[in-house]
């Protein structure tokens, strides 16, 4: 195989295209895979909203009593907080510009650490939410449902009741692991295959 | 801002071929191909004014139109043929009577079986750039980029005889 004649013919080639217009200077949407995980983070913000908003409302749908409902302001607002902060960090990334005229290198690993960074971010969100409502469940339990609860956590032993613990983290742990390796994973996936082909020696 | 975008479109208009070649390189669908054109020339309107006339504008289109096509994937994994060549295939020798648009669509077949770097590796190399200036682009040591280049050729030699031809 003769790679200068190659070269020649290459260089020689002229692909009759028509003249790129300014109409396509004006699509929407980029589909890097940030671009994709920003619009998806996009939609995940307006369902967390519509959570929220349906959290507000959940005193009224179970008639909490008036020392739940104290604590159920508590753990509205810390979730609320949490979900603040957080999507003001997402809300950075997605207006973040980047810029591909880099080396591809330095392109990559940008987006690479980008992309990880913010799906940790992700996680974080999702283990706080979880463990809160967790903590708002356990208050409930005790508070509304004291006199059962009490007869059946004299029953148990402490090893049962630290298992129970245990296996509910494990639980919360696995889906959100899974959720965000499901739902962003696979962006990060496709992303390191390069580096790990740009590494490769 | 229009007079701009004019300036673009005319610098861009004047070196399509570079996005049009790196296209076909790396997507084997036609439609995908389009998609990544169109891809291309809006990241490339939007990097444009971290261009500042300080290298050529071919220089920063190859670094911009490369980081494109590298982290645009396919849509899915389409499966390519890899079976191992096994010395017993009919070689069809593409001489110089034969179409050169038939032997770089051979190229484009094979190259469409090697990854993301090594087609990277391979259109800059057609493109009459230095190993100095390839290493530049993709951020890798010089030597590492001659390593590279030398073994991704030698990968492309032997797709295009396990797909039957030779030139």
């Amino acid at each position: 195989m003769n790679f200068d004649n190659l070269k020649n013919e290459w260089n020689a080639e002229n692909p009759a295209e028509s003249n790129i217009s300014s109409d396509m200077l004006k699509i929407n949407q980029a589909h890097t895979p940030i671009d994709k995980i920003r619009a998806k983070m996009k939609h995940e913000f307006f369902y967390q909203l519509f959570f929220l908003v349906f959290m507000a409302i959940i005193p009224h749908i179970f008639g909490f009593s008036a020392l739940i409902n104290r604590v159920f302001l508590m753990t509205y607002s810390t979730t609320c907080g949490f979900t603040a902060y957080y999507f003001f960090k997402f809300y950075i990334f997605y207006k973040n510009s980047y810029n591909l005229s880099m080396d591809t290198r330095k392109n990559i690993l940008w987006f690479y650490y980008e992309m990880k960074l913010n799906i940790e971010l992700y996680k974080a969100l999702t283990y706080i939410v979880a463990f809160i409502s967790v903590g708002f469940l356990n208050a409930f339990v005790f508070i509304e449902k004291a006199s059962i609860f009490s007869k059946i956590l004299n029953k148990l032993s402490p090893v049962y009741i630290l298992l129970n613990c245990f296996v509910t983290i494990l639980i919360i742990g696995a889906i959100t692991e899974l959720w965000a390796w499901f739902y962003y994973g696979k962006y990060l996936k496709q992303v390191k295959k390069v580096i790990d082909e740009l590494d490769s020696e | 801002m229009k007079e701009t975008e004019n300036t673009f479109l005319t610098l861009i208009n004047q070196h399509k071929a570079i996005i049009h070649k790196i296209s076909k390189m790396y997507m084997n669908d036609a439609e995908e191909q389009r998609d990544l054109f169109q891809e291309i020339v809006f990241q490339l309107w939007k990097a444009y004014p971290s261009f500042k006339g300080n290298s050529k504008f071919t220089t920063w289109m190859y670094r911009v139109c490369l980081n494109t096509a590298i982290i645009c994937f396919k849509k899915e994994s389409r499966k390519v043929d890899k079976t191992p060549y096994d010395g017993n295939i009919d070689i069809i020798d593409v001489n110089e009577n034969e179409g050169k648009e038939e032997k770089l669509a051979y190229l484009y077949t094979a190259v469409q079986e090697l990854n993301a770097i090594e087609k990277a590796l391979i259109f800059l190399f057609l493109e009459n750039q230095s190993h100095r200036e390839i290493a530049e682009n993709l951020g890798i040591s010089e030597v590492n980029a001659r390593v590279k280049l030398n073994r991704t050729k030698e990968k492309l030699q032997f797709i295009i005889k396990k797909n039957g031809y030779e030139f």
